[in-house]
This record gives C-alpha cells, sequence and structure tokens, in this order.
C-alpha cells in the first residue's frame, strides 16, 4: 500500500510538470484569442499563470490535508469547498498578475483576461485533484477526502 | 515524510529550473523586442549588462573586449524569432565605420543663376542641410566643371558663404561639364565608407556641342554615362530632383545665351557602394540624405530587392472571415475561412516600408503593387497614421508605415499570395525631360531638364533595372 501511495504521488508530479512543460498548448486548447494571446505569449504570461495554476492547488490542498487535517473537516463537500476556494484564489491573482503584467506594458485586454482567467478555472481544478490523490495518503485524518481508500 | 518532501522539492526544482532559465541579457532583449524600444539608448544598455559581466557572456564580446556585433545579432534574431509575431532589430549599424561625405557642386555657367542674392536660395538650403544633418563631421567640398576641384575654404566657410559661385568665380572653366571626367572620377575615387553627393543641373554640356544636332548629343550622353558606370555595379545612384529659383543666363545646347527668371529643377545625385546605401536606408540619421525634406521626385538605381518586416495583423476592424496565424510560421495562416454571410476572407498585415526609400505617393498607391493569388485577392493599401495605433495593436503596427489589406473569396484549400513592388522607372522621369531647351517661354521648360531621360537611361542601362523591390507572401490553408 505505501508503495502505490508513493506511485500516486510520483504520477501527480509527473501529471504537474508535464502540464508546465505543454502549457503553452495546454492554455490555447480551451482559450486562444487573436492578439490577447500573442501579447500574453510575448509577456511571458504564459510561464507565469501555470506557475500560479500549479502553486496555488498543491498549497491548498497541502494546508487541507496536513495543516487543518481534522476530523471535524474530513467530509467531500469539505473537500469541494477548499477546491473551489482555490480556484477562485487561482482565478483572482492570476487575474491581478496579469491586468499588472499588461497594464505596465500599456495593453487593455480587461475582458479577454477575465475570459481566459474564468477558462483557467478548468486547469486549476483539475491541479487541485492531481494534488489531492497525490499528497492524501499520508494526512492522519483526511486521507479518506473525497474518496475514501 | 522525508521521501514525499524529497519528491516535492524534486518537482519544486525542476518547475524553477523550467520557469527561470532566461539570462538577464535575454530579458533584456525580449523586453526591447516587445516594447519596440530599438533605440541606441536600449542597445548601449544592453551593451552594458554584457559589459558588466564579461565572463558570462564571453561570447559576445570579441579579442579586444569590444561587442561581437555578430554573435550579439545571432542573439537579437533567436528572441525576435521566437515572439509572436517573429521581430528582427538590425544591429548592425552600431558596429560599422563612421561614413564621410563628399560634396561635388557643380558650377557651370547654367549653375550660377540658381544662387543669387535676391532669390530664395533653394539650392544652397539643400547642399547645407545636407551637410549639416550629415552624422558625424568627415566632410570635403570639391568643385567641378570641366574637372574636380578642391573647394579651398572650410566646410563652415561654404555654409556661410551667402554667394558660392561669386567665391569661386575663377575655379576650372565653367563653359561646359565633362560628365565622364567628373563620374569617372568620382567613382573611381570613392572607398567603401565614402558618399558622394552631387549637386547639378544634369545637363550635359561638352565643348564644341554648338554645332552638333541634339539627337547626337543626346545619344552621345547616353552612351557615355553607361560606359562610365558600368564598371561600377556595385553602386548605387539616388537621384533626387528639387526646384529653385533660377535668374540668369541660361545655356542651351546651341549655346547661344538666353534670360530665365522663374523656377528651375536641379539634382542632387547621392553616390556610395549598394551596402552602405542600403545601412544609410536603415538608419534614420541619414533621413535629409536619402529624403531631402524639398525634394520634388527621387529614384534609386541599383536598388537590390530587400526584405521587408510584415506580420499579419489579427486583430483588425477591417478583418472578414476567420484565420489564425501559425505560430513557427508568421506568413502562414491556417483554419481561413471567409465570412459566414459574404463569403469574404479579407486580412490585413502591417509592413514597414520606409526602408525602400520610395516617396509616400508611389507606397501608398496600391496600383504600384502586383497581387499574385490563385483567388484574385485584391490589395488596398493605407499608410498607418498615429490614430491608427492603440495600446493592443501597438504591437503589430510600432515601426510598421503601411497597412496591405487583402481582399477576397478563396476558390480552394489553399493559396499562396505574393504581393510584389516592381522597381520600374518612374513616370516623373519621362515628364521631365526635354529634347529642346532653347525656348525659355515654352511651356514645361520651367519643370524639364535637357536630355534627363537619357542620362538617367543610361545609369538604368549600366546597372540592369527590373526586379522588385520587395516581394511579401502569405500562405493561406483552410
Amino acid at each position: 500500500m505505501k508503495q502505490q501511495n508513493f506511485i500516486y504521488l510520483g504520477l501527480g508530479i509527473v501529471a504537474t510538470i508535464l502540464f508546465y512543460v505543454l502549457r503553452v498548448s495546454a492554455y490555447e486548447c480551451i482559450y486562444a484569442v487573436p492578439g490577447f494571446s500573442d501579447q500574453f505569449y510575448n509577456a511571458g504570461l504564459y510561464d507565469m499563470i501555470p506557475l500560479i495554476t500549479i502553486a496555488v492547488p498543491w498549497a491548498t490542498a497541502g494546508i487541507y490535508y496536513y495543516a487543518i487535517n481534522s476530523v471535524r473537516f474530513d467530509r467531500w463537500y469539505h473537500w469541494l469547498l477548499v477546491g473551489g476556494i482555490s480556484t477562485m484564489l487561482t482565478i483572482i491573482i492570476g487575474y491581478a498578475v496579469n491586468s499588472s503584467v499588461f497594464s505596465d506594458m500599456g495593453l487593455s485586454y480587461g475582458a479577454e483576461s477575465l475570459s481566459f482567467e474564468l477558462a483557467n478555472a478548468v486547469w486549476a481544478v483539475v491541479m487541485f485533484i492531481v494534488a489531492s490523490f497525490s499528497m492524501r495518503w499520508w494526512s492522519s485524518n483526511c486521507r479518506h477526502t473525497p474518496i475514501p481508500q | 515524510m522525508r521521501h514525499i518532501l524529497s519528491y516535492l522539492l524534486l518537482a519544486a526544482l525542476t518547475l524553477s529550473v523550467a520557469s527561470c532559465g532566461s539570462s538577464p541579457l535575454d530579458k533584456a532583449v525580449k523586453r526591447a523586442l516587445v516594447q519596440q524600444d530599438t533605440t541606441q539608448a536600449q542597445f548601449d544598455s544592453i551593451c552594458g549588462i554584457i559589459q558588466q559581466s564579461p565572463d558570462r557572456y564571453r561570447q559576445y564580446l570579441d579579442d579586444k573586449g569590444q561587442i561581437n556585433i555578430a554573435e550579439l545579432q545571432a542573439l537579437f534574431d533567436r528572441i525576435g524569432g521566437e515572439l509572436r509575431p517573429p521581430m528582427r532589430w538590425d544591429i548592425s549599424a552600431y558596429g560599422q565605420q563612421e561614413l564621410s561625405l563628399t560634396i561635388y557642386f557643380e558650377r557651370s555657367g547654367s549653375m550660377v543663376p540658381y544662387d543669387n542674392a535676391g532669390d530664395r536660395g533653394q539650392l544652397k538650403k539643400a547642399v547645407n542641410d545636407i551637410i549639416n544633418q550629415f552624422p558625424g563631421r568627415k566632410v570635403s567640398i570639391n568643385i567641378v566643371n570641366d574637372n574636380i576641384y578642391p573647394y579651398q575654404g572650410t566646410v563652415d566657410e561654404f555654409i556661410k558663404d551667402r554667394n558660392i559661385y561669386a567665391s569661386t568665380a575663377g575655379v576650372g572653366n565653367s563653359a561646359f561639364t565633362d560628365f565622364q571626367q567628373i563620374f569617372g572620377a568620382i567613382l573611381k575615387a570613392q572607398d567603401a565608407t565614402n558618399v558622394s553627393v552631387v549637386v547639378t543641373d544634369l545637363i550635359y554640356s561638352p565643348a564644341d556641342a554648338g554645332s552638333v544636332s541634339i539627337d547626337k548629343i543626346l545619344n552621345e550622353e547616353n552612351s557615355l554615362v553607361t560606359s562610365i558606370f558600368r564598371q561600377y555595379k556595385g553602386k548605387s545612384v539616388l537621384v533626387h530632383q528639387l526646384m529653385g529659383d533660377y535668374n540668369g543666363k541660361y545655356y542651351p545646347y546651341t549655346n547661344k545665351p538666353v534670360e530665365y527668371r522663374g523656377m528651375r529643377p536641379f539634382y542632387i545625385l547621392v553616390i556610395a557602394d549598394t551596402p552602405v546605401m542600403d545601412r544609410m536606408a536603415a538608419q534614420s540619421e541619414y533621413a535629409e540624405l536619402l529624403h531631402p525634406s524639398t525634394v520634388r521626385n527621387s529614384y534609386r538605381f541599383n536598388q537590390s530587392e530587400a526584405a521587408v518586416d510584415y506580420c499579419v495583423v489579427p486583430d483588425w476592424k477591417d478583418n472578414a472571415g476567420r484565420f489564425r496565424v501559425d505560430h513557427e510560421d508568421a506568413t502562414r495562416l491556417t483554419k481561413c475561412e471567409g465570412d459566414k454571410t459574404t463569403g469574404i476572407l479579407c486580412l490585413t498585415m502591417a509592413v514597414r516600408l520606409d526602408g525602400l526609400q520610395k516617396e509616400e505617393s508611389f507606397l501608398a498607391d496600391a496600383r504600384n503593387y502586383k497581387v499574385q493569388s490563385a483567388s484574385g485577392f485584391e490589395l488596398k493599401v493605407t499608410p498607418i497614421t498615429p490614430d491608427l495605433v492603440t495600446g493592443n495593436n501597438k504591437m503589430y503596427l510600432d515601426g510598421k508605415t503601411h497597412l496591405l489589406t487583402l481582399t477576397g473569396k478563396m476558390n480552394g484549400p489553399r493559396d499562396q499570395v505574393t504581393i510584389s513592388l516592381p522597381n520600374e522607372m518612374p513616370a516623373w522621369i519621362a515628364q521631365s525631360t526635354s529634347r529642346d531647351d532653347t525656348n525659355p517661354a515654352a511651356s514645361g521648360f520651367s519643370t524639364t531638364t535637357l536630355g534627363l531621360k537619357e542620362f538617367l537611361d543610361g545609369i538604368a542601362s549600366a546597372f540592369g533595372a527590373g526586379g522588385n523591390y520587395t516581394t511579401l507572401t502569405l500562405n493561406l490553408e483552410h
């Protein structure tokens, strides 16, 4: 069982690294708009936003399983709530970074930036699930969340 | 737990390495390209990064510790090639030797009335502007008529001289202009870093021409010019036509002077090696030389086909239908589809044409372009004005001069659209030439020059005319 848990962790890390390596294609398959996507690429946001989309879900999942780690907060809907917060945080931080970079460059893509970050919710959710199934096994109180072992 | 932390640490390290791979130099170059800040100051700042860390950036320095322009250009090209759309900043000019300027000021009898004290002095002003705005101080001046004679004063004295023809009276023989002698000597003396400027009325006045027919004189002029220039096929000649006040004796080909007061054309010929001319065209410091502010018409001989910067503007008000610019090849458009209701595909390119040294009226006229495509696309040309540039399209329009809009219906799964700007002798040459200059009251006397066409045809024959100024290609796919 212990070895299987490490396999889950390894697969989660590989999936996360793969997501980062293939980030431009991953994002352009969910959201690509003429003009905006080129500026997004040139501004280096295809480097920054995926890092945020990885860091926030992994951090919130870590906090849920190892900091909160409570029997009073180990139901599937608790996990779903944390996942929702994680996704919202990813959207808000991503939008703030995106707007700041574009503003420095004198660009105004407010509507496109918002649409992009909302579309990024897809990857934020995927990353939270990947992070959860990578790290939950060693949590003393929440390892059965969201699905029992 | 230790194992888990090791796994996570390794993953974080991998992501850090993947995301922070570029050096400060790479970032500075990318920032300059993205922000279109391709100025000397920005270039100096990038060189400063290299010189502050000579060990880290050794490959961009030569043996003497100076910037290796070729290596740095390769870095600029690599980073620019990764951008969308790909960008190029030609930095080759920063490492080149200073150019020198040699003025050849014609002092034949017919030139003197261009600089009367009571007139506006456009001829002298045009020469002074070229001297004053030429970068660097390597300037020399010669007086030409039957031969070339060095000007005896300093450059400043020449500029200040209010009556240049009076102060150079007695230099050479002003009764005739020996083109063979003058152009032969200029071309022979010119080195690879020199720019020669000939200020002339371009009227061929050989000795003892009084009894010779005009046809014979002009044919002789044409052959003479060809025979001189054909020995120097690596040179480029830029001919500017300007207008100036004229008040005094005019010497027709019959050599019987007539009084004339009014406007007359005069010419500034810029002669340099073709790479030097191309280099000047790429640098704004030479704008006055290549595009004098008072120029009426211009034409460059021996202009090789040039690659110009262009990119498709993906989000533009005139665009219709759908297309996607390929990220690897900016000249390839995929998923091209006409508008759902009209079936029309309309796409716009931003192009930088100022390096072609053509007048705006020529560049802005779609009839001067040749469009080849299986679908019969039509072209519209719009000059880029500041009001068209907004924050969002700045990336595409900055540094560009014209918008080329193609409109048509694709009649196949793929099409290659080729837009070229043919290099043809401009109409103004035929309109500005005459074969009889004996009657100053004749219509067209004020705007024509005896034998201009024969003279310029002679240069064209020597260099071989034709070809295109530039060619742009787009590959469209459904």
